[in-house]
């Protein structure tokens, strides 16, 4: 579908006519903020609380209401990612790298205001990418395979070595370690693996509440002998103008927002693996692309904006998914469906092509939350970024007891105050031998999938690998994944040549 | 033979439990089955854990200058107890719940963290424990392990 004008006239006059929908998008982005910044509560779980409500609302401002949570949650996510080094969720991941340190060294101030920017400026190229391609994307996802899905999950897997802290071989080890661990429980095939005979590691290792332990339990065991997040007195201040001028400075990186941007909206569209890889491959970009690659990972503000453009623009991609093919691409989107069925309305083909002032409603209205969220954001990260003034006496336990609360609402049972318990301890082991604990949390994320893309693979193509060379989109991931590998070394050598000559 | 630094002896140990840990969880996947399907991913990668555990744990071993990397080990000590409460709160939570539960969790890990007022730590421990006990058992859709608050199970 490409930009219907009258149908987007039709939208934004279905938006302004009455005033009444948008009264419930404020409740909602709060509803997402709140649940976002808490450790442990998801956005999908959120939606999930509050889809009955949707019940007493016209389709219109159910949608208005799910996506509100949803663009609100995108960025609540940031916030204990940022102050504890808790990514709430898998899109958060690459936030802590540079986030984290950044509030560490007193700049929380300035690093929640870059993470609000962005998000920001994610959610509105998003959607314009979205308004623009949703015709084009959703063909693009039909094209998408087995084999596809193989190749960018490889893709994913070659990120885990330029993940590889101090050591790229631990870094590996790491990752690959995750990924072993990514596909406990019943395998394809009907096995189970792994198990040691826990009915409750059927379904594999609860991969939050481990992404809990590994990345924020274990780093609030090395800090218990620190007195404040922030040792610094004079630096833990929270500053209304600091956290704006950090907002402002996000227009100082206009390449990493429109790439990672691009990437989220592409990636996000994914069904499964979407949101979990684009963040992290946007950072990753950012990274190789950065004349100072060596300072990601100690503060540096551009991999804060990669991250979260990339992750609030997945929420794009995701919804692009759903709305043009009626396939959820993650959790929230699932929610999303519910709410589509319970108003007799089924997502596709047809819905975009019938309903398109609605489906142009739905993404305007998106315009405008980005707009409410600069309000929000500003009126709530001074009151969430006390955090730093808390002694961490009080804060570790506190902490550590929301992440365990937070790990059995995830799982229901108390498997997952088990698992994270168990990986706090992993990660604290890796932390201490310098392993990579992001390169084990993706392996992780992504061991399971890759198992069953690859037993699919396999079955289509019947083992013969020349089935891969019909697959340009496949070709294609392939061939950014040597890039991606190579792309440096094969531009510097170029270079070289160009001088020599 | 030269004498391994402390922190050299213990990389090896995580080294080889991990290179246990693969050859454990491959011998688990074969025995359930040996066919492709459950082995297309498994038998490749945790051969190559193996070898990269094993290639890390030879050049460990060989490397003549001691390890240079800054030993905390203070740091190490000092964790440890905050991570047995840690444990111990974990597997008590069964019997004890979330709700006394944590408050004992809270209340000792101040104590033990350096707090000296007493109503601080009673104060803020039973506000705490019960205040996110009462709003995550509203919030979550089953039931939670409680010990003194109604509803629970």
């Amino acid at each position: 579908m490409l930009l219907d004008l009258h149908a987007l006239a039709a939208g934004f006059q279905l938006l302004i006519s009455d005033f009444t929908p948008w009264l419930i998008v404020i409740p909602g982005m709060i509803i997402g903020l709140t649940f976002g910044a808490i450790p442990g509560l998801q956005i999908s779980m959120a939606m999930a609380i509050f889809l009955p409500l949707t019940l007493y609302m016209d389709f219109m401002q159910a949608m208005l209401f799910l996506t509100a949570i949803f663009t609100g949650g995108g960025f609540g996510g940031s916030i204990p990612a940022i102050l504890m080094n808790i990514p709430g969720t898998s899109s958060a991941i690459s936030t802590t790298f540079d986030g984290y340190p950044m509030a560490r060294q007193g700049r929380h101030n300035e690093a929640l205001g870059i993470a609000l920017g962005a998000s920001c400026a994610g959610v509105i190229f998003g959607y314009l990418v979205l308004l623009l391609l949703i015709g084009v994307i959703s063909e693009a996802v039909l094209k998408i395979g087995p084999a596809e899905m193989s190749m960018l999950i490889l893709w994913g897997i070659t990120l885990i070595a330029s993940l590889g802290g101090n050591s790229s071989l631990k870094g590996v080890i790491a990752g690959l370690v995750g990924l072993m661990l990514g596909t406990v429980g019943f395998s394809e095939a009907g096995n189970t693996r792994g198990t040691l005979g826990l009915d409750s590691l059927l379904d594999g290792v609860p991969v939050i509440p481990a992404m809990m332990g590994m990345f924020a339990a274990s780093e609030l065991f090395r800090l218990v002998n620190t007195r404040y997040l922030v040792e610094d007195d004079r630096a833990r201040q929270v500053n209304l103008s600091r956290i704006v001028s950090g907002f402002i400075s996000t227009l100082r990186f206009p390449g990493v927002i429109g790439r990672g941007s691009m990437i989220g909206v592409l990636v996000g569209a994914i069904p499964g693996v979407g949101s979990s890889i684009a963040n992290l491959l946007s950072y990753v970009e950012t990274k190789r692309r950065s004349r100072h690659p060596e300072s990601f990972g100690t503060g540096n503000p551009a991999g804060v904006v990669a991250s979260e453009a990339a992750n609030s623009t997945s929420e794009a991609g995701s919804l692009a998914t759903l709305l043009a093919l009626g396939i959820p691409g993650g959790g929230a989107t699932a929610v999303m469906l519910a709410a589509f069925t319970m108003h007799n309305i089924t997502g596709g083909p047809v819905f975009i092509r019938e309903q398109a002032d609605v489906v142009y409603a739905i993404i305007l209205a998106n315009f405008g939350q980005a707009f409410l969220l600069i309000g929000l954001g500003l009126l709530f990260i001074p009151l969430l970024a006390n955090v730093v003034k808390v002694p961490m006496r009080y804060l570790i336990p506190s902490v550590l007891a929301l992440s365990v609360f937070g790990a059995y609402g995830l799982t229901g049972s108390l498997a997952g105050p088990v698992t994270l318990m168990l990986f706090s301890l992993l990660g604290w082991l890796f932390k201490r031998f310098d392993y990579s604990i992001p390169a084990c949390v993706i392996g992780l994320l992504l061991g399971g999938m890759a198992d069953e893309m690859m037993i699919y693979t396999y079955q289509i193509s019947g083992g013969q690998f020349s089935y891969l060379l019909q697959r340009p989109i496949a070709m294609t991931f392939l061939l950014l994944l040597v890039l991606s590998l190579f792309g440096g070394r094969l531009l510097a050598l170029l270079r070289r040549l160009a001088v020599r000559q | 033979m030269k004498k391994l630094a402390r922190n050299q002896l213990a990389d090896l140990l995580v080294l080889s439990a991990l290179f246990c840990l693969s050859g454990w969880y491959l011998w688990d996947s074969w025995s359930a089955s040996s066919h492709i399907y459950n082995l297309i991913l498994v038998l490749p990668l945790t051969v190559i854990v193996m070898l990269l555990c094993a290639v890390a744990f030879v050049g460990d071993l060989l490397r003549t200058e001691a390890v240079n990397r800054p030993v905390d080990r203070d740091s190490a000590t000092s964790s440890l107890p905050a991570i047995a409460l840690f444990v111990g709160y974990v597997i008590s939570l069964p019997w004890l719940g979330f709700d006394v539960g944590t408050f004992l969790f809270l209340a000792a890990f101040l104590k033990i963290a350096g707090e000296q007022k007493w109503q601080w730590i009673l104060g803020y421990s039973l506000a705490f424990a019960f205040g996110s006990a009462l709003f995550f058992s509203a919030m979550l859709p089953y039931p939670m392990p409680l010990l003194l608050i109604p509803g629970g199970n």
